[in-house]
């Protein structure tokens, strides 16, 4: 099948989502809650492109949106460009100070948004992309918490979780990067809980938490090499198959 | 009934099977019961629906209908819709502050009434409308205010009498 971004041919698998298929092609477009390893958040609203099929012509969230037609899409076009600010515009407002909205805003030739009180520390978009990478570990320590504005991405009571395990999978997945993480000294510190680290058995370098460590093991097995960091274990896996090729 | 008491949410909960689509039932129920959801009792359906308390957390939060603070043994809502507020259902929840001395959203001292607003309760025909635990109150005047909280204040008397 073959579509039209842009003014660009692109082939395009049925079903395939649009930004996808954009990005295979060099084609940019703005995303902030779109993650690969947990597709279809789809609540920032930033990756919106105009769909075109003959004489209609709708407005779409890029990153869900599977093609199943040959259609011809814009993904910068005066409408879009103008609903897309005003999306960043509100994301600025909540957002202010945020070193990610900013450069939307400096993308978009924005400026600052005056217009509403805003607290300068906030950071988070509520996207909820945090919360589904916990629910991804099978952990569930935090979820939104109240609604409106007072809307808040939190742990049960604002308490320390009793079942966190620090894995640091929400602050990673954060496109703003509003979770507070900070490992110091061996200590890992998250949502409000300490968390010892543990050094990975062959490099030496600190790499996670024990309760995610023991998490891992008990889940996946012993034999897994969780006393290893990504990148040894990597190796370690790497080498292994080497062996078994030589035989 | 006595409000530390949390066996009797056993009983709530069990009147349901343990599977999550009863969630927003019990919660109500428990909220009905105690007037709040208190938080043992929010560990203890986590338990029996095997439902993550993050996720019991979030609907908790999410719901007016819903506290996790407890409140007072008389609800007081004061519709705010916006037929009432044409018809000055300002002066209306004025005269309540004054009486009771709360703000909206909080419970007096002694944990008898609690001051809330709500968004039209259907019944804009008699607005400005008032509504108290289940009882009902239209064309409320600030006048009336008084005489309507006094009712309360003297029902409780009575009770704590026997
Ligand atoms: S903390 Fe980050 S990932 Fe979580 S909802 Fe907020 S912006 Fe999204
Ligand atoms: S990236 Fe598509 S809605 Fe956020
Ligand atoms: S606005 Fe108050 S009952 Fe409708």
């Amino acid at each position: 099948m073959e579509i039209i971004i842009d003014g660009k041919k692109c082939e395009a698998q049925y079903g395939e989502y649009l930004l996808d298929i954009a990005r295979k092609n060099g084609i940019h477009i703005p995303t902030l809650c779109h993650s690969d390893a947990l597709p279809g958040q789809a609540t920032c609203r930033l990756c919106i492109v105009e769909v075109v099929e003959g004489s209609r012509r709708r407005v779409v969230t890029s990153c869900v949106f599977p093609v199943t037609r040959e259609v011809e899409v814009f993904t910068n076009s005066e409408k879009i460009r103008r609903m897309r600010k005003n999306i960043i515009r509100l994301l600025s407002a909540r957002a202010p100070k945020n070193e990610f909205i900013q450069k939307l805003r400096e993308e978009y030739g924005l400026l600052q948004e005056t217009r509403f009180a805003v607290d300068e520390k906030e950071n988070c978009i509520l996207c909820g992309l945090c919360v589904r990478a916990c629910e991804e570990m099978g952990i569930f320590a935090i979820s939104t918490v109240n609604r409106g504005i007072e809307k808040k991405v939190s742990t049960p009571f604002d308490e320390a979780s009793d079942v966190c395990i620090g894995c640091g999978a929400c602050a990673f997945v954060c496109p703003t990067r509003a979770i507070n993480i900070m490992d110091e000294n061996g200590v890992r510190h998250l949502w409000n809980k300490e968390f010892q680290l543990v050094k990975c058995q062959k490099c030496g370098e600190y790499f996670t938490t024990r309760e995610h460590q023991e998490y891992m093991k008990q889940k996946f097995g012993e034999d897994n090499n969780y006393t290893l960091c990504e990148k040894c274990r990597k190796k370690a896996a790497g080498e292994k198959m080497a062996e078994c090729y030589r035989i | 009934m006595e409000l530390k008491d949390f066996s009797y949410a056993r009983t709530i909960l069990e009147q349901y099977p343990p599977e999550r689509r009863f969630l927003l039932a019990i919660l109500q129920d428990i909220q009905k019961h105690y007037n709040y959801i208190p938080r043992p009792i929010l560990e203890m359906l986590r338990d029996y629906l095997d439902v993550p308390l993050s996720k019991l957390y979030s609907v908790a939060t999410f719901y007016k209908a819903l506290s996790l603070k407890p409140k007072g043994r008389y609800v007081i809502k004061v519709c705010d819709g916006t037929a009432c507020h044409l018809k000055s259902s300002q002066s209306i929840i004025d005269e309540i502050k004054k009486v009771l001395k709360i703000v909206p959203g909080s419970t007096t001292g002694d944990g008898k009434f609690s001051l809330e607003t709500v968004n039209c309760l259907g019944s804009c025909a008699v607005s400005p409308v008032m509504v108290i635990n289940d009882r009902f109150y239209g064309r409320v005047t600030p006048s009336r205010v008084r005489e309507i909280l006094e009712e309360y204040g003297r029902l409780e008397n009575e009770q704590t009498w026997k």
